[in-house]
């Protein structure tokens, strides 16, 4: 809600939506454009294929969304998705034997998710206690958690994991990929929480004004630890997916996924100055990422193209939307 | 006679004229044809309530916002500045309402921002440090500041940033000089010296408009009272003509004052709060005290005296170094606002913008962001839980905000501070510590929020009430407290002292 909401209150119905609703039409625009053009691309199983990946990126950006909100940033949650991939796998290849598939990997989740929250509260406390900011923290992280996965699997794929592991990140349920119900729940969660819950509503007050916030009587530093101890969680949450999916932890994957998530919150309207941004605007971003990413390869774009174009994409669409608001 | 000639055409230059100015908000018409000339070489004030389009008024006039219609000149010339360098190339300079300093420079970098005076060394053009401070040094002297320009902005108090602001103004040899509120966190004798410097700029025939919620200054220093109520212009009355009853009744039509409740014996059996021998090094020392329900307590002080370093303390938002502090009985020192939040004790800061209110945030959320435990018992928030909580803020304190939804930053400055005061009273705390809660507020809404003050007051409440205008503290509270210097120097009753004896405390603290 900005003053421009207000202004644009006024006007007649179609200008109205194109200030309200700039992002989503842009996006509406988008998918127009490829199901005219690329060959597929409102097929059932593509329609489901892009799904699947928007949601293993889609589940981080809203733990990410709230921490950009509180006026914090993490830029080692690619890293933290290769680490809890391996930690997940090394758990399963070492106790299956012992303790059965089930138990391995479950013990692995938990200790993949206790890490990756713990990592947040990390860094949340460093900032808290010592002042250093989340953007170097995590920065550090970001190499950290690289090398900390190549050490687990010591440079090879641990693959030995238990038959039913790759359900999670590739079965379907009723027709529909798994992950995708772990994605809306996560929005739907992030949403009501950031929404409806004064935990939420604080989140944004701290990003806002941190001393107008403390000094309302908010724990500012608890909000923002857990912030960044939550986005830790849907971290290694989506990191155990992946792993899942392509059947093995790697210590390389996820690279440069940060940049992506990032991208899909600023898209969605989320200001890197902190104190604004909507989880659905998230949601409009990765969906408007899966699809730029998924028509390229339909169109069989190059893969060195796919980088330049995909860059020009995203700056476009905040430029648009930046353009679109401003209109009266 | 030649000169005088020669002055009074070259003023002619810059007589202002607006011709049916309008500005729009989205549905609310802040400006609504406004049409005045105002002559050169004169001081013009502007008088409205809070949100009557004063600050729009001077805001389209400096170029930080467009004007939706209508036209400026200046000598007969059209003007419309795009940007506020435009403005200011043309020597139109304006203090703003709401503090603009740059916290990370220094007062002298602020001073000089965007005209730092060079020497070459070396043959390389240079920032020449040691005319910039020396120059600021003396500017500050002027205002009687004797502050080091080295020093960062953000390491002042409210009212200090509000002299620079000044200075800054002063020393760019403006043709038009817009005030907006200058006077709102300065004293007596900042307001003194700042008068000097007007009288001093009218004679070199500058022009100037003046906002202010002061009265007693108008006749003193304003020689046209120009009066807007919801944007529209009502009138001009030249003050030599007219008195304050005049003028009142002009912005509000005719007005009920809300006068003192007669005082109540308090019964001083009981403390809430026991302060004890509080001190921080470098700010104050040996504060005691005690603040019983129902009394209203006065801390009265110069800019600087340490009045809101002391009340920061006790509320935790500062750790102070030694000293007790007890409320309801319970040794609460060290607590985080947090927990003073908690257990009953609320702190409306003098600072809105940066302490105050996020600005980003909707009217709504501000008024409810110290009581989410209250109005939240399961954490879970809606609307409709509230509700209750914003209308009746907006209501009791005649908040105009239009939609609560519209984030705070778009209210005008006096409604900004009802919702400062407002997010508090949600809290029903028992002790609540007002810094300056009259800042920029009308005269009718100052009324309404001391009318609170007293209302809760008899329902229990006890409060620190500060204000830079003394006149204030003698009618609020029951007791006073001069602080001199970081130390608590006299209690006074209010009932039995006058202005200017109290006035005297603050200045030189007491008689030995
Ligand atoms: N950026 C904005 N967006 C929407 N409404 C605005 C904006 N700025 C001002 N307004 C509205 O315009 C009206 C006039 O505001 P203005 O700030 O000029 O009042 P003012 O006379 O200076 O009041 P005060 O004495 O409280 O400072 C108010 O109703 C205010 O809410
Ligand atoms: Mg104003």
């Amino acid at each position: 809600m900005t003053v421009r909401d207000a202004e644009a209150a006024t006007g007649n119905p179609a200008s109205r939506l194109l200030k309200a609703y700039p992002m989503e039409l842009i996006l509406l625009a988008l998918i127009l454009f490829l199901v005219a053009t690329a060959p597929g691309f409102a097929s059932l199983g593509n329609v489901l294929n892009v799904l699947r990946t928007v949601a293993m990126l889609g589940i981080i950006a809203f733990g990410m969304t709230a921490v950009i909100i509180s006026g914090e940033i993490d830029l080692s949650v690619g890293a933290g998705v290769a680490l809890a991939g391996c930690i997940v796998a090394w758990f399963a290849e070492t106790l299956t034997g012992s303790l059965g598939g089930t138990a391995a990997v479950s013990i692995g989740f938990l200790v993949a998710v206790g890490v990756g929250f713990l990592l947040g509260v990390f860094t949340g406390k460093c900032r808290q206690l010592y002042r250093v900011p989340t953007f170097i923290t995590t920065l550090a992280l970001f190499t950290t958690l690289r090398g900390a996965a190549n050490l687990i699997t010591g440079g090879f794929p641990l693959s030995n994991l238990p038959s039913g592991f790759g359900f999670f990140g590739g079965g379907y349920l009723l027709g529909i990929p798994f992950p995708v119900y772990i994605f809306a729940a996560t929005f739907l969660g992030m949403h009501f929480l950031m929404k409806f819950t004064s935990f939420g509503r604080a989140v944004y007050a701290v990003g806002g004004n941190l001393e107008a916030a403390r000094l309302s009587g908010i724990d500012v530093w608890r909000v923002k630890n857990l912030t960044l101890g939550l986005t830790g969680v849907l971290t290694a949450i989506s990191g155990t997916l992946i792993a899942s999916q392509i059947g093995s932890g790697i210590g390389t994957t996820a690279t440069g996924m940060e940049l992506d998530v990032i991208a899909a919150v600023i898209i969605g309207g989320t200001s890197l100055m902190g104190g604004t941004g909507r989880i659905w605007g998230t949601l409009v971003g990765v969906i408007f990422l899966g699809c730029i990413a998924n028509g390229m390869t339909l169109l069989n774009v190059s893969e060195y193209w796919q980088y330049v174009v995909r860059g020009a994409i995203i700056l476009s669409a905040v430029l648009l939307n930046q353009l679109l608001e401003k209109v009266r | 006679m030649t000169t005088v000639a020669a002055r009074l055409t070259d003023v002619s230059k810059d007589r202002l004229e607006f011709r049916a100015v309008s500005k729009r908000f989205g549905p609310t018409l802040a400006l609504d044809r406004f049409s005045h000339v105002f002559e050169p070489g004169r001081v013009h004030a502007l008088m409205g309530k809070n949100g009557s389009g004063k600050s729009t008024l001077i805001k389209i006039l400096a170029g930080a916002i467009a004007p939706t219609s209508g036209e400026i000149l200046i000598g007969g010339e059209d003007c419309r500045f795009q940007r506020p360098q435009d403005a200011f190339d043309a020597g139109v300079v304006t203090v703003h309402q709401e503090l603009s300093l740059i916290p990370g420079l220094t007062i002298g970098e602020n001073i000089f921002l965007g005209r730092l005076p060079h020497v070459r060394r070396f043959g390389l053009p240079m920032v020449d440090w040691i005319a910039l401070n020396d120059r600021a040094r003396d500017l500050l002297h002027e205002m009687g500041l004797d502050l080091d320009p080295r020093r960062e902005a953000s390491s002042l108090s409210v009212g200090q940033q509000q002299v620079v602001e000044i200075v800054k103004a002063m020393s760019t040899d403006p043709r038009i000089l817009l005030l907006d509120e200058p006077t709102s966190a300065l004293a007596t004798r900042e307001v003194k010296q700042l008068f000097g410097l007007i009288e001093r700029l009218k004679a070199r025939g500058v022009s100037m408009l003046y906002i202010t919620h002061r009265l007693s200054e108008l006749l003193e220093i304003a020689d046209t009272c120009t009066v807007l109520r919801d944007g529209a212009h009502v009138g001009t009355v030249e003050m030599a003509e007219t008195d304050h009853a005049g003028i009142v009744a002009m912005m509000f039509g005719a007005a009920a004052h809300a006068t003192r409740p007669s005082r109540r014996d308090i019964r001083r059996d009981t403390p809430v709060l026991q302060v004890a021998g509080l001190r921080r090094a470098g700010h104050f020392h040996d504060i005691s005290f005690d603040l019983h329900p129902g009394e209203v307590l006065g801390f009265a002080g110069l800019l600087g005296s340490g009045r809101t370093e002391i009340l920061r303390a006790i509320f935790g938002a500062d750790a102070a170094d030694a000293g007790s502090v007890r409320l309801h009985d319970r040794e609460v020192r060290g607590a985080s606002p947090r927990q003073m939040c908690q257990a009953g004790l609320g702190y409306t800061p003098e600072n809105r913008k940066e302490e105050g209110l996020v600005q980003i945030l909707p009217t709504a959320d501000n008024l409810c962001m110290a009581s989410h435990d209250r109005i939240a018992p399961h954490s879970i928030v809606t609307r409709a839980a509230e509700d209750p909580y914003v209308h009746r803020q907006i209501r009791d304190l005649s908040i105009k905000c239009g939609d609560p939804e519209n984030p705070v930053q778009s209210l005008s400055g006096g409604n900004q501070q009802k919702v400062v005061i407002g997010k508090w009273m949600n809290t029903e705390p028992s002790v609540l510590f007002f810094d300056e809660p009259s800042r920029g507020v009308d005269v009718q809404a100052k009324r309404q929020i001391f009318d609170i003050i007293w209302q809760k007051a008899a329902g229990g409440l006890a409060a620190v009430f500060i204000s830079t205008e003394l006149e204030e503290v003698l009618e609020v509270c029951d007791r006073i407290l001069v602080i001199h210097d970081g130390a608590i120097v006299a209690e006074v009753d209010p009932t039995k002292t006058t202005l200017t004896e109290l006035y005297r405390l603050c200045m030189e603290g007491p008689t030995q």
